[in-house]
């Protein structure tokens, strides 16, 4: 009867065999597919704010009106020139042309291919980014030669008492 | 204090106190998980419990592929882990006593755990502390050892569990003199 092989024959606590509760591994396989899971679940709920962000977008808030704020007087820009402001931040360049008595355009002046600033040639009547010789059309913001492939965002303005003043930034429509 | 349990399987009177016990234990889901056979049935009343006996190398965790069997450290080989279990019922093969229950319906085998909630705290389990024949101890191994003292054995083997069933176990059965062909003094 004592003959028996009561023993083990191999060490049988490894990674893909144990028995011992207490030797319970902390990251088996089960563990490892848990952990993959969850990260995933993390990064799903993380990226729930840009959803919100997104939506309210799509359900027009994005249309805000931003304070008016009064570029020039009418006295002191000539029909074919321009001006530069700062709408709607301080931080965001801009400008206004006079195309004719009545008719005013506004954009963004940053060039939509890589952020140099457009600027105004009266001789011309185009709207030309120096840095790689790209031109927009004054009367659209498309772009009509040049690498910019998408048209400058449009600047929505008023003429009010004499004085011409911006009211919002278009939404860019790809 | 390390305690195991012990079974004097001749005091056995067949009320299956433990069967009813086993079912109320927490966790236990109102099903008992151990057994009360009739050894010579036909012939005599004379019967045995038999619950898990807890071998120090389970075959029932060595066989099973999915590791759902684990042995606590007090030596209390576990009931399936139920989110590892898999339902193949390896273990009701492997094991040499047919412990392993097996429920059908949920795919999951459940069998003695030795009431692990509260014997790791000291607390007999449940058909331990309700057998009325003390069939089934909780004792030391201090005082299993004064029960070998008690017993006049001619051939001067003790046979608890001696010197092993299948293997080597935690659970301790003192098989009835009977069958051993020795006398016991109580």
């Amino acid at each position: 009867m004592s003959d028996k092989n009561n023993k083990i024959p191999f060490n049988e606590d490894n990674y893909t065999h144990n028995i011992e509760r207490n030797n319970e591994r902390k990251l088996d396989r089960r563990g490892f597919m848990k952990t993959l899971v969850g990260a995933a679940g993390v990064f799903a709920v993380s990226s729930l704010p840009w959803g919100a962000v997104a939506a309210k977008e799509l359900m027009g808030l994005g249309e805000k009106e931003y304070p008016h704020k009064k570029i020039t007087d009418v006295s002191k820009l000539p029909i074919g020139d321009a001006v530069e402001f700062k709408f709607p931040g301080d931080h965001d360049d801009a400008i206004l042309i006079r195309l004719s008595d009545n008719k005013y355009v506004a954009y963004q002046n940053a060039c939509t291919h890589l952020r140099c600033p457009v600027f105004w040639v009266k001789e011309q009547g185009e709207m030309i980014c120096p840095c790689h010789h790209g031109k927009f059309d004054v009367e659209t913001g498309a772009p009509t030669a040049g690498p910019p492939r998408r048209p400058l965002p449009e600047i929505q303005v008023k003429v009010e008492n004499g004085a011409v003043y911006a009211v919002r930034v278009k939404r860019y429509e790809a | 204090m390390k305690k195991r349990l012990y079974l004097e399987l001749e005091n056995c009177i067949g009320c299956r106190s433990c069967l009813a016990a086993c079912t109320q234990c927490g966790g236990h889901e109102e099903r008992n998980r151990n057994y009360v056979y009739d050894v010579n049935p036909l012939v005599n009343r004379q019967t045995m419990p038999l619950m898990c006996l807890h071998c120090e190398n389970p075959a029932c965790a060595r066989s099973c592929p999915a590791q759902a069997i684990q042995i606590h450290e007090t030596g209390a080989v576990l009931s399936a882990l139920v989110e590892k279990c898999i339902g193949c019922q390896n273990c009701t093969i492997a094991c040499p006593y047919g412990i392993p229950k097996f429920d059908q319906e949920q795919n999951i085998m459940y069998k003695c755990d030795l009431c692990i909630d509260r014997t790791k705290d000291g607390i007999p389990p449940m058909c331990a502390s309700v057998c009325p024949s003390n069939t089934l101890q909780w004792l030391t191994d201090e005082e299993i050892d004064n029960k070998k003292k008690q017993f006049n054995l001619d051939n001067g083997k003790w046979v608890t569990s001696m010197p092993y069933l299948e293997g080597e176990t935690n659970v301790k059965v003192n098989l009835p003199g009977i069958l051993q062909g020795i006398t016991k003094l109580f």
